[in-house]
């Protein structure tokens, strides 16, 4: 008992203490400058019939959907490209990490320059006759960007996850392929990828976690703009929280975001269970 | 260093004031009202001049009172609020702070702050302190018949043009000032330089980085335009007849005159006016920015002085009105009293050199009224009749709790209308419904 009695208390003090806090919070109304008051569901009630929420909510669910897939598809892409045996891929593994060791902080501020109307990335487009494309601050690129950015960032993190699975396939797999005659994407379909499923599904898990807790990205680059096109629950929360003064609201939607994470999470491993079982 | 002749100058002026106004000088005869040790702590937000100065003052009250110290703390403008209600939430609140005017009653609604005792602030009465600072600022600081905040800066936001531009394009910087949106559009787009449909120089341009600062330049518009924020039942009216005129006004540099662009900014929260003094905007809107600002950045512009500042535009000549605003230092309502005594008697040392205040942080606004426009030092700053009349005659921001709801509501309008080209009608009422809604909440506590 002694023994994990330290990290019993870490538990119950930074993470479930908290977290009960919170879930307890969202059924009263709270200020922070007097006492909470209970108040049952009024605050889910709430959130119910407020656009500011679903509009919220709304772009949370597309974020994680269009964030998990590409930074799941781009993070297996960049690991089969570096270990093919093409020279110089390994050394292109460490610059593509790169991306994240940066600050968060001050990679959401140079995006902010590169994605401006006049930035570097559309001069780059502009030779391919792209248009003024107004990326931060319309509302069908503004989320697009931030999933943009998202992927530049996360994607080379699960790359090195890849990149250990596809190490550890034993290369007799491959070779005993090639003598019954299986080449190229076959060669992925039938050995690689199945080989892949518990990685695979271990960086959507993550993936879809980091993506659901998304804050600083839009917080920086769009500030929630333009006209909540890219305000995600977890900026709701904040704004709701500690600029509104609402404790309890923004324990409601700490709520929901966390049951929406829950559920992501159960779906995931059930599947995930159902494949290793198979 | 003080002189000689500064002394004289202050003592004649101080005495003048006491002797004329009866409002308060700080010498000799305020003794401590304490001898025991007493520890405060004090928070105020960042500003490269106001910030140094607070500082430099309260050191300056600590050397005088040695019993006394005092744990400085300063944080970003937009966190000082947010810091503030956690530490009253944690208890870890300040002894005395500053706040922005416009969160004065998210602090006076409940009952977290003290009333000041005018007369250890100096003043024989309240009269004699509501009469000694603008009616625009004393109304908010003053809630049922007591001073809650002692008032520091006040300001009101002017048209900052670059004069040099004005006359590249044929303008005369002083017979072709803008009086009314109209005529600011028009000039606006003789001042417009385009490449193609890339802006080289934006005629004018409206702050778009922050929600307080789109509700502070949408305030007077909408006020002009014969509207109000709230009817008397506490209905937000915004997206009545007159906000959709308002609305029809502020985005008319961009969709009437085509003199903005507004997607295209290197405003910062530090530096909203960098796309004017970048050079890369003719006009922009903003509190008093003096050579201080202006050297680190355009050294060209401050070194040639080919800048002015102009009273912003109105619906019409008579209505050049803006948004005036400004800071309050309050004590909390948990400091035990000996420490609020001690607070009165450091606020009122703060702010008993007025002078030096000017020195370190001019064109910036005193909210009090006498004792300082008098200087040489103020009167020669340059558009000095514009910046006291802008303070003077400005309108506050809406005195609301939910002044936060509000202002991130109207930033999302500004944006659907501006940036997404949305219907201002919708957009308004959009608005109007999300800040119901934070009333009806808070009604219901």
């Amino acid at each position: 008992m002694a023994f994990v009695l330290p990290a019993l208390l870490f538990f119950v003090f930074f993470k479930y203490g908290p977290m009960g806090w919170a879930f307890w919070l969202s059924f009263t109304s709270y200020d922070m400058l007097s006492p909470p008051r209970l108040v049952g569901l009024a605050n889910f009630a709430g959130l119910a019939g407020d656009p500011v929420f679903l509009q919220s909510l709304q772009n949370t669910l597309v974020y994680i959907v269009a964030s998990t897939t590409l930074v799941t598809l781009v993070a297996l892409l960049l690991a089969l490209a570096v270990t093919t045996r093409v020279p110089g891929a390994r050394v292109c593994m460490g610059g593509i990490f790169l991306t994240n060791v940066m600050p968060i902080i001050a990679v959401c501020l140079v995006w902010r320059f590169l994605l401006h109307p006049h930035g570097l990335v559309n001069q780059l487009l502009a030779p391919f006759g792209a248009g003024r494309i107004d990326w931060l601050t319309s509302d069908t690129t503004a989320m697009p960007a931030i999933v943009m950015v998202t992927v530049w960032r996360f994607a080379p993190y699960f790359m090195v996850v890849f990149v250990a699975a596809l190490a550890a396939i034993p290369a007799e797999y491959y070779e005993a392929a090639a003598i019954d005659g299986t080449r190229g994407l076959n060669r992925f379909r039938y050995i690689t990828l199945p080989l892949l499923l518990p990685q695979l599904f271990f960086v959507i898990v993550v993936a879809a976690l980091l993506s659901a807790r998304l804050f600083l990205m839009p917080y920086i680059i769009t500030g929630g703009g333009p006209g909540g096109a890219t305000r995600v629950l977890s900026m709701l929360i904040y704004e709701t929280g500690f600029s509104y003064l609402k404790m309890g609201r923004a324990a409601a939607i700490s709520v929901v975001l966390f049951g929406i994470v829950l559920a992501l999470t159960l779906v995931q491993m059930k599947l995930f269970m159902r494949d290793e079982e198979a | 260093m003080t002189t000689r002749r500064d002394f004289l100058r202050r003592t004649t002026v101080g005495a003048a004031a006491v002797g004329v106004l009866g409002v308060p000088a700080f010498g000799a005869a305020q003794g401590a009202p304490t001898r025991t040790p007493v520890k405060l702590t004090f928070w105020t937000w960042e500003n490269p001049q106001q910030r140094p100065w607070l500082k430099k003052r309260i050191d300056q009250y600590t050397q005088q009172y040695p019993n006394v110290s005092v744990e400085f703390q300063y944080f970003a403008f937009s966190d000082l609020g947010k810091k503030v209600s956690v530490g009253y939430a944690t208890g870890t609140a300040p002894d005395g702070y500053t706040t922005g005017d416009w969160l004065m009653p998210t602090w006076l609604t409940r009952k977290l702050i003290v009333p000041l005792d005018v007369q250890q602030l100096g003043y024989a009465s309240l009269d004699a302190f509501r009469d000694d600072h603008a009616p625009a600022f004393v109304a908010g600081a003053i809630h049922e018949g007591k001073a809650y905040g002692y008032p520091l800066w006040f300001y009101g936001v002017l048209n900052h043009v670059n004069t040099k531009q004005f006359k590249e394009v044929g303008l005369d910087p002083v017979k072709d000032e803008p009086k009314t949106w109209e005529q600011l559009g028009e000039v606006a787009k003789r001042l417009t330089v385009k490449d193609g449909s890339k802006f080289t120089r934006q005629g004018f341009k409206w702050a778009m980085h922050a929600s307080q600062w789109t509700a502070f330049q949408f305030n007077p518009i909408l006020l002009q335009a014969g509207g109000q924020w709230f009817d008397k039942d506490g209905k937000c009216t915004v997206n009545n007849e007159a906000g959709v005129r308002a609305m029809t006004i502020r985005a008319s540099m961009t969709k009437q005159y085509g003199a903005e662009d507004p997607a295209d900014s290197l405003a910062t929260a530090p530096v909203p006016w960098m796309d004017w003094l970048k050079e890369r905007a003719a006009m922009f809107s903003a509190p008093p920015i003096g050579p201080q600002a202006i050297k680190p950045i355009n050294p060209a512009m401050e070194a040639e002085g080919y800048y002015k500042a102009y009273l912003m535009p109105g619906v019409s000549d008579d209505k050049r009105y803006s948004t005036c605003y400004g800071f309050n230092c309050v004590i909390n309502v948990h400091a035990s009293k000996e420490k609020q005594d001690v607070l009165h008697h450091m606020y009122r040392f703060i702010m008993s050199d007025l002078l030096d205040c000017w020195k370190a942080t001019a064109p910036l606004t005193l909210a009090r009224k006498s004792g300082w426009t008098d200087y040489p030092e103020v009167k020669s700053t340059p558009n000095i009749q514009a910046i006291l009349r802008a303070k003077d005659t400005g309108v506050f921001l809406p005195r609301t709790p939910v002044w936060s709801e509000l202002a991130d509501a109207m930033h999302r309008a500004v944006q659907k209308v501006t940036l997404a080209n949305g219907d201002i009608k919708t957009a308004l009422n959009e608005a109007a419904a999300e800040v119901d809604r934070a009333t009806a909440e808070l009604k219901k506590g």
